[in-house]
């Protein structure tokens, strides 16, 4: 009866853990602080040093488990990514995810090699072991903060933090086997890397049809549409792996094809795998902070933090501006991309690898990706957002969108019916306007429900239902944002003078003696607000050009017709009391100025 | 800040007779002219090589024509209210009775983008366009352009 009681007390304890996790993440998406590292810290402080005391150094099971979650998590972050999106910026963030990796960990190496005193392949797994972004943290971040970036620098950052984790995991494998058996050539690395890319790839888009096939074919009942997805991932991950493909990278295309294709139920698989994402978040980090031994840190903590220091200001710049610079990328953009290079549970689940093979001195690894991950989250967790608004790449927050109820109709892949409760201030209500794509099914009012003939108008505190096409059911939200009555307009979202979008960026530079690239100055300025914003710019989208700002004003059919310029800074952003803040901010200014200046090839009129 | 770095007494018309957009450049330029002694034809080129950018007319019956001029010695600016509004193609087609020309030299460069952003969003202050329509002469105008507190 022994054994039942620990297996009790396993899950007791373990089921606890991971309530404690869910728990404390609205604790901290109150106070902003970095989710993740949250669950870390409950790990931790369940751990063998902590008051839990829990004893925990099964590195099998959390490589298991963190194999798992990290299959699942990149699933889903396919199943969440627009094909569109993705090939926007296939070139960029696919450089970023294997050359990218390939340099951070280069330059990471030598400075791990003299602060750890290791030999050089040692300082490379260092680096390997730390070179990827994680997905799951920089969206988690990015997310709880409500950040909305610039759609070309989010979507680069989004698909490299999902394509970048099968390259490191390849990565830390093929050193942590030249550390075991020794000696590799390049060619067996090349070879091994083409047969883990085309494999997973192959694995990957073959699975996800399979997927798709069979959720479209099977006539599951409702309810299993989630869970067969999940598993579909599993099955799909554990094919390619057995295969010697990359089972990370099958199980990301396989989201990514599952995504892009209708499918029955699609809403409830999309809901389910943010349920499964969340849990296989907390589950990793949890086990991840009891797989820690903090005890032993202190000996590692300035050689780590010293390689946590070259990652976040030396081989992650270096690599995000030389893999960008074939690219147009801002210099703020490519700044910014170096920042958000955030750490996450990768980091640490790769450097339980060595532990598991039984490297010499492999806690080493695991020790030194524990700081530089904790400092990674911490830093430029905290960070985030403060750098996003600085460096001008974040856009004004849309409104909360509102509460859409979406139900599928079994039998039906073209139209779903979305509800939405109807509000006072909502754009549908007062000006009844809705896309002609979307039919009026029916309106629940006092707990009746009616057919549209019979509701007649609607009013206030109705449920409407539609029907609409999945991929478009989102557009819907903003017909239904309970808008506040027009305040007075945002002085800062205001131009001083407004130009029409026609007007070229050339002639805008030679009147008001603005520095701009000669390339760019035959653009029209509607033409630049597109390719700055993906094609999707929005009423008081801003874009700086030379020393001005360019606001959108109006918008007509997606394109930008009047453009408000803002000339300088407002009164409460100059003559600022010299605090911190404004110090860093003007030292920022001279730099920005200084680089403008140095700028080569770019016209010089006036200034 | 009021603009009394860029406005002199003189450089303030109460009352400007014009029918319309051009001729009302082409006085508030000949006016310019005068008081700074730059060529007539140059001040009224680079107005109107802005204006053809797209209008100068901010809204609320407001426009502030602007431009630079290479031989310029210093920020130069020039108030007039119309007698009676005229079209200015306005981006909210109001017409137009309050007008802010100002002149920069050419290098001016940030300087000159502060001080248009500051003629702007004093008259922008729906206080100031209320007393500069109030005010009949000069040294009113002159007044509210020059000691009105500038907030935001």
């Amino acid at each position: 009866m022994a054994a039942l009681d620990t297996v009790s007390l396993t899950i007791l304890l373990g089921a606890l853990l991971v309530l404690a996790g869910i728990v404390s993440s609205l604790i901290a998406m109150r106070f902003g602080a970095p989710l993740l590292l949250v669950f870390l810290l409950i790990g931790l402080l369940a751990g063998e040093s902590g008051p839990a005391g829990i004893e925990f150094n099964d590195v099998r099971t959390a490589y298991t488990v963190g194999a798992v979650a990290l299959g699942l998590i990149l699933f889903d972050g396919g199943l969440r990514t627009r094909l569109p999106t993705f090939r926007s910026v296939l070139a960029p963030a696919g450089l970023l995810a294997t050359v990218g990796v390939l340099l951070t960990a280069a330059i990471v190496a030598p400075v791990a090699m003299f602060v750890l005193d290791a030999g050089w392949v040692e300082g490379l797994l260092v680096g390997a072991v730390i070179a990827s972004t994680d997905a799951a943290a920089v969206f988690f971040l990015m997310h709880t903060r409500g950040l909305r970036l610039r759609p070309r620098v989010g979507a680069t950052l989004e698909v490299e933090s999902s394509t970048n984790d099968p390259f490191a995991i390849f990565l830390t494998l093929l050193l942590v086997q030249i550390l075991l058996a020794g000696g590799a050539t390049w060619q067996m690395a090349a070879a091994r890397f083409a047969q883990g890319a085309v494999l997973g790839l192959v694995v990957g888009i073959a699975g996800g049809r399979g997927a798709v096939f069979l959720l479209n074919r099977s006539g599951l009942p409702q309810g299993l549409h989630g869970p067969f997805a999940a598993t579909a991932a599993l099955v799909i991950f554990g094919v390619a792996e057995a295969m010697h493909g990359s089972g990370y990278l099958a199980a990301y295309v396989a989201g990514l094809v599952v995504g892009n294709h209708p499918t029955r139920a699609h809403n409830t698989v999309i809901v389910f795998l943010d349920a499964v994402t969340w849990l296989a978040q907390i589950v990793m980090f949890v086990i991840l902070g009891l797989l820690a031994w903090p005890q032993r840190l202190p000996a590692t903590l300035l050689p780590a933090l010293a390689v946590a220091a070259a990652l976040m200001f030396l081989a992650r710049p270096v690599a995000v501006f030389l893999c960008l610079a074939p690219f147009r990328y801002a210099w703020r953009d490519k700044l910014f991309i170096s920042w958000v290079g955030l750490r996450g549970a990768v980091g640490i689940f790769l450097a339980s690898i060595p532990l598991l093979v039984g490297l010499p001195k492999a806690y080493i690894y695991f020790d030194v990706a524990f700081v530089v991950v904790l400092v990674s989250l911490l830093v430029q967790g905290w960070t985030l957002s403060y750098a996003a608004n600085r460096l001008q790449v974040a856009l004004p927050r849309l409104d909360a969108p509102p509460h859409r109820v979406d139900l599928d109709l079994p039998g039906q892949l073209e139209q779903e019916l979305v509800g939405y409760l109807v509000r006072a201030n909502s754009l549908y209500l007062r000006r009844r306007l809705i896309p002609s794509w979307a039919k009026l099914a029916l309106v629940v009012r006092n707990e009746r429900v009616l057919s549209p003939a019979e509701a007649g108008e609607i009013r206030e505190g109705d449920y409407a239902y539609f029907l609409a096409p999945p991929e478009k059911a989102q557009a819907l939200d903003r017909f239904f944002v309970d808008m506040p009555a027009p305040a007075a307009p945002d002085e800062r979202l205001l131009g001083d003078f407004f130009v029409p979008g026609e007007a070229t960026i050339g002639a805008l530079a030679e009147i008001y003696g603005l520095q701009v690239g000669a390339d760019e100055a035959s653009k029209t300025l509607a033409d630049w607000f597109d390719a700055q914003l993906n094609g999707d710019p929005h009423e008081g989208d801003t874009l700086p050009l030379g020393a001005i700002k360019l606001i959108a004003d109006q918008i007509v059919d997606g394109r930008v017709k009047t453009v408000g310029l803002d000339l300088a800074e407002h009164a409460d952003e100059e003559g600022a009391p010299a605090t911190l803040k404004a110090r860093i901010r003007r030292w920022l200014k001279r730099i920005r100025s200084v680089r403008a200046g140095r700028a080569s090839g770019h016209r010089h009129s006036g200034l | 800040m009021p603009l009394n770095d860029l406005l002199t007494p003189a450089a303030v018309i109460p009352a400007l007779k014009v029918n319309g957009k051009k001729q009302a450049l082409q006085e508030l330029a000949a006016k310019a002219a005068e008081l700074t002694g730059q060529n007539e034809r140059a001040v009224l080129e680079v107005l109107m090589q802005r204006e053809k950018l797209g209008s100068t007319g901010i809204g609320n019956g407001i426009a502030i024509p602007h431009g630079k001029l290479p031989k310029l010695p210093s920020m130069f600016g020039l108030f007039a209210r119309l007698a009676r509004p005229i079209d200015f193609e306005a981006l909210d087609s109001q017409p137009v009775d309050l007008i802010f020309l100002l002149l920069a030299p050419e290098g001016a460069g940030a300087d000159h983008l502060k001080a248009l952003a500051r003629v702007a969003r004093l008259l922008r202050e729906p206080d100031v366009a209320r007393k500069l329509r109030e005010s009949e002469d000069a040294a009113a105008l002159y007044a509210v352009l020059t000691l009105a507190p500038v907030s935001g």
